[in-house]
């Protein structure tokens, strides 16, 4: 009997592993829930594959980009505005990971595991979520875009908050083409938003690492001059220039975007620095923007020989960059060397207003460029936009900035036209990105005048 | 404070009763049709439950009910679940649970006499190696299992009560050397009945079984050596048997791969770890889940059912309820009045632990799934009747719940 009752409490062995189960359990519970009861096979919140329960989407205006009406999902009224908002709200298909509705699922039905499905049970709603972007710009970039490929993103560089994110080719959610018509050429990569998820050849923007490069590492860069014929010859071969721009000074080179004093500037600096320098300004990096991390861009050159790294110096060779970060670039220099991350998830609200989240200032680490290179950049790229381009390009925006006229694939496909750029108003702070793929016309041409649209049309 | 402590029952009592009585509420309001005869239904419950403590009280004087009303609670949270599912359901579930409460009086009754225990301890080995054959004589292919016997509309799970003359057999020795040699024969007994039990292909019953017998050879023999050996040529036996057996492996082939397969194979877990997690802490109240339209949703998910509608907290309760069981049983051990109350216990309460590990760990795919009920949650009358015949076994570690006379015959005999 004695031996029996201590044999007994040998079992309390068996209890513990029992515990140790539960615990495992609850944890796997803790961990995974929101995942588990985001599933679409969920009757809670889907119904035919789609979300028929979720909060609204809200623009910067208050404007509804999405909301469920009796159990069914609807967009925005406006055809163009859907298109121009599809990329940042996403589909309720799941076919875009990377939209509103995707990433912010467990919010937008007000998923959490203290009180589960209940509110949206009880509600019939989750959570509004209201994005920083104006569906009034948005739709403004969608057209300039006039069908064309290509993306262009625009952010407020004292605060973060993107107000323009358009990715083109898009498609409206509420008339969605056929399959067939999906996978045809014209909807290529539709689902990608090309803004955060892409990156390109930069073509001459990437003249603007080089030129950060040279300010840091040639001491009497202003003090020289560069000779350009219409080639820079590098023993047997040559980087071709896009003009013939006889002596200049390293400002008016950047004006010119002269490629034959890049790409001299370039291999007199080394393909290590310049690596470097791009590396350090965050081409490479990558953060994320509202749980999508951003592509990476490339700038190895550790197998390129002196041509390549003329090549590399005016944005070609394999160099390539993300828009995104390309953006935030320039709302670094605009801010004299702080770069604020971008976001465009301004706040979340519970159906009976209160807040669960909202967006703050963060600054990008990423890129690092010290007060007094920003400067000189600012100043450069201001010239640019006096003496080359014309204020009139830009009226009343005191805008600075740098076109780059990509060569990409082969002669029958057009070139990337890429502007990015800032206005330097105190009271207008936005950083803007322009890319047009597979343009017939040069930057300057195509890029601006998009460009200049959108940022008119900004609070007006 | 001596009388404060005697009324501690009374407390429990109204305590689970509350609880029981929100329950119905909330399923009366759910009900659209049949709402009397639910009403009626749940009420029964609740009088199964009062008159069980007046009677035990005032006939025997009775004064720790702990166990009783963990039982009632347990079997409520089922009852509830199951009534907003199927008032048909709910009627048979509240006749099983009578059956149950009524099987546990008998049970106490029948192993409070150390005679009585000894003369029906061959019967009840017969019994079980009786019943067990004739199940594999008798059942039909159920969900790839043969562990049902149908006769007439009638079915039933003859393992379910074959694990209390299990345990019956296993803990009535009158050996006083308790040694490895006295453990023998009642081996090939345990084997046996594994053995029956794997070739019905009915693999969680088999495990339980097994873990039963290793606590009741460990309790009788302390033999840990002799137990190690056994138990590295179970797992030796069961690994050969899934390697060389397609059919057996492809029964746990979706184990650890639910979410590769969540339209088919891996259907009935994935909506259990679904909607458990659509429940949050407190659920999304009775009869509101979504759990309730997947096949199995009442017997083997029930624990999703709880997690979903009552939430993960009273989910997470039920399952440390069990391992308090253990706990409980343990720490009365010393207080039993001999070693045969002790096994007999610990190897119930056990059972219930290890049964509960199976069914709600492996609708989780933390281990694999099996197919065993929760211990009296589930829908289900063979299993109900079973768990009520087991809690028998735990009552009877505590002699303060022996009647007096119970106590009286035990001495005459």
């Amino acid at each position: 009997m004695h031996n029996t009752v201590k044999r007994a409490f040998l079992l309390l062995f068996v209890v513990g592993i029992f515990v140790v189960g539960t615990v495992i359990l609850g944890f796997s519970f803790f961990r995974n829930s929101e995942e588990w009861a985001t599933h679409r096979a969920n009757a809670h919140i889907y119904s035919g594959g789609q979300i028929s329960a979720a909060g609204t989407i809200y623009d910067s205006e208050g404007e509804i980009l999405a909301q469920t009406k009796d159990s069914k999902r609807t967009y925005n009224p406006d055809s163009a505005v859907r298109k121009a908002t599809l990329h940042a709200v996403g589909d309720t298909e799941g076919f875009m990971s990377t939209g509103v509705h995707a990433l912010f699922e467990s919010e937008l039905t007000g998923y959490n595991i203290v009180s589960g499905t209940y509110y949206l049970e009880k509600y019939g709603i989750g959570n509004d979520i209201n994005l920083t972007l104006d569906s009034k710009v948005c739709k403004t970039a969608y057209n300039a875009l006039n069908g064309r490929k290509g993306t262009v993103g625009v952010y407020n560089y004292k605060t973060g908050e993107i107000v323009c994110m358009v990715s083109c080719p898009t498609y409206d959610p509420e008339n969605k083409p056929d399959n067939d018509t999906m996978n045809s050429d014209a909807y290529k990569a539709a689902y990608i938003n090309k803004f955060l998820s892409s990156s390109f050849t930069p073509g001459s923007t990437f003249k603007i690492v080089t030129s950060a490069c040279a300010i840091e590492n040639i001491p009497d860069i202003y003090e020289r001059t560069f000779d350009c014929d219409g080639e820079y010859e590098v023993g047997e071969t040559a980087v071709i220039c896009n003009g013939k721009h006889g002596k200049q000074s390293f400002e008016k080179a950047l004006n010119n975007s002269c490629n034959s004093a890049f790409a001299e500037i370039s291999i007199e600096l080394g393909k290590t620095k310049l690596q470097k320098t791009a590396e350090k300004m965050g081409l490479t990096s990558s953060f994320e923007v509202d749980r999508v991390p951003l592509s990476r861009g490339t700038a190895d050159l550790s197998k390129a020989v002196d041509i390549d790294t003329g090549w590399a110096g005016i944005g070609q060779y394999t160099i390539t960059a993300n828009p995104c970060m390309m953006m935030t670039l320039m709302g670094a220099i605009a801010n004299g060397g702080t770069a604020v991350e971008p976001y465009y998830v301004g706040s979340i609200t519970t159906p009976k207003g209160f807040s669960v989240y909202k967006a703050k200032t963060e600054y990008a680490n990423e890129i690092s460029l010290n007060a007094d290179t920003a400067e000189k950049l600012t100043d450069l790229l201001r010239s640019n936009v006096t003496d080359y381009y014309g204020d009139s390009s830009f009226p009343d925006l005191e805008m600075c900035g740098k076109t780059g006229t990509a060569e990409v694939g082969d002669d029958k496909t057009g070139d990337n036209a890429w502007f990015a750029g800032f206005s330097q108003r105190v009271d207008f702070p936005y950083a803007i990105v322009v890319l047009i793929e597979d343009s017939s016309s040069n930057a300057r041409q195509a890029a601006i005048p998009v460009a200049n649209k959108v940022l008119q049309s900004i609070g007006g | 404070m001596k009388k404060l402590k005697s009324f501690r029952y009374a407390y429990y009592l109204i305590l689970v009763t509350v609880f029981q009585i929100l329950s119905f509420i909330q399923v009366l309001s759910k009900c659209e049709e049949d709402k009397a005869q639910l009403s009626v239904i749940l009420l029964s419950f609740l009088l199964v439950e009062w008159f069980y403590v007046v009677a035990m009280r005032v006939t025997i004087r009775q004064k720790s009910f702990e166990l009783e009303l963990i039982a009632f609670f347990l079997s409520s949270v089922g009852l509830s679940l199951i009534a907003t599912v199927s008032v048909d359901f709910a009627m048979k579930q509240v006749i099983y649970i009578l059956a149950g409460v009524l099987i546990f009086i008998v049970m106490r009754w029948l192993i409070a006499n150390a005679d009585r225990v000894s003369l029906l301890r061959m019967p009840a080995a017969v019994f079980a190696a009786a019943v067990l054959a004739l199940n594999l004589l008798l059942a039909q292919d159920y969900n790839g299992a043969k562990n049902w016997v149908q006769i007439g509309s009638f079915s039933f799970q003859p393992s379910e009560f074959v694990k209390i003359a299990f345990i019956f057999v296993g803990a009535a020795t009158l050996d006083k050397l308790q040694t490895t040699k006295s453990v023998f024969k009642y081996l090939i007994f345990a084997a046996g009945c594994v053995g029956a039990l794997f070739l019905m292909r009915d693999f969680g019953t088999a495990l339980i079984f097994f873990a039963t017998f290793l606590i009741i050879a460990y309790m009788r023999s302390g033999d840990w050596k002799t137990i190690a050996v056994i138990c590295v040529a179970a797992v030796l036996g069961a690994v050969l048997i899934i390697s060389f057996k397609s059919t057996v492996a492809a029964r746990f082939a979706t184990y650890r791969h639910i979410w590769e397969t969540p339209y088919d194979e891996g259907m009935q877990q994935t909506r259990m770890l679904i909607y458990s997690a659509s429940g949050g802490l407190f659920g999304v109240g009775l009869g509101n889940g979504k759990l309730r339209d997947i096949y199995a949703s009442t017997t083997d998910l029930i624990f999703g059912m709880v997690c979903e509608e009552y939430g993960l907290i009273l989910g997470f309760v039920i399952l440390l309820t069990f391992a308090a069981i253990l706990v409980y049983t343990v720490a009365s051990a010393k207080s039993a009045r001999t070693s045969f109350y002790v096994i007999a216990a610990c190897s119930a309460a056990g059972l219930l632990l290890v049964q509960t590990s199976l069914n709600v760990f492996g609708v989780t795919d933390l281990l694999p799934w099996t197919g065993v009920t929760l211990p009296f949650v589930s829908r289900g009358g063979s299993s109900m009747m079973s768990c009520w015949a087991l809690l028998a076994f735990i009552k009877s570690v505590d002699p303060r719940a022996y009647p007096k006379t119970f106590k009286e015959t035990q001495l005459a005999g």
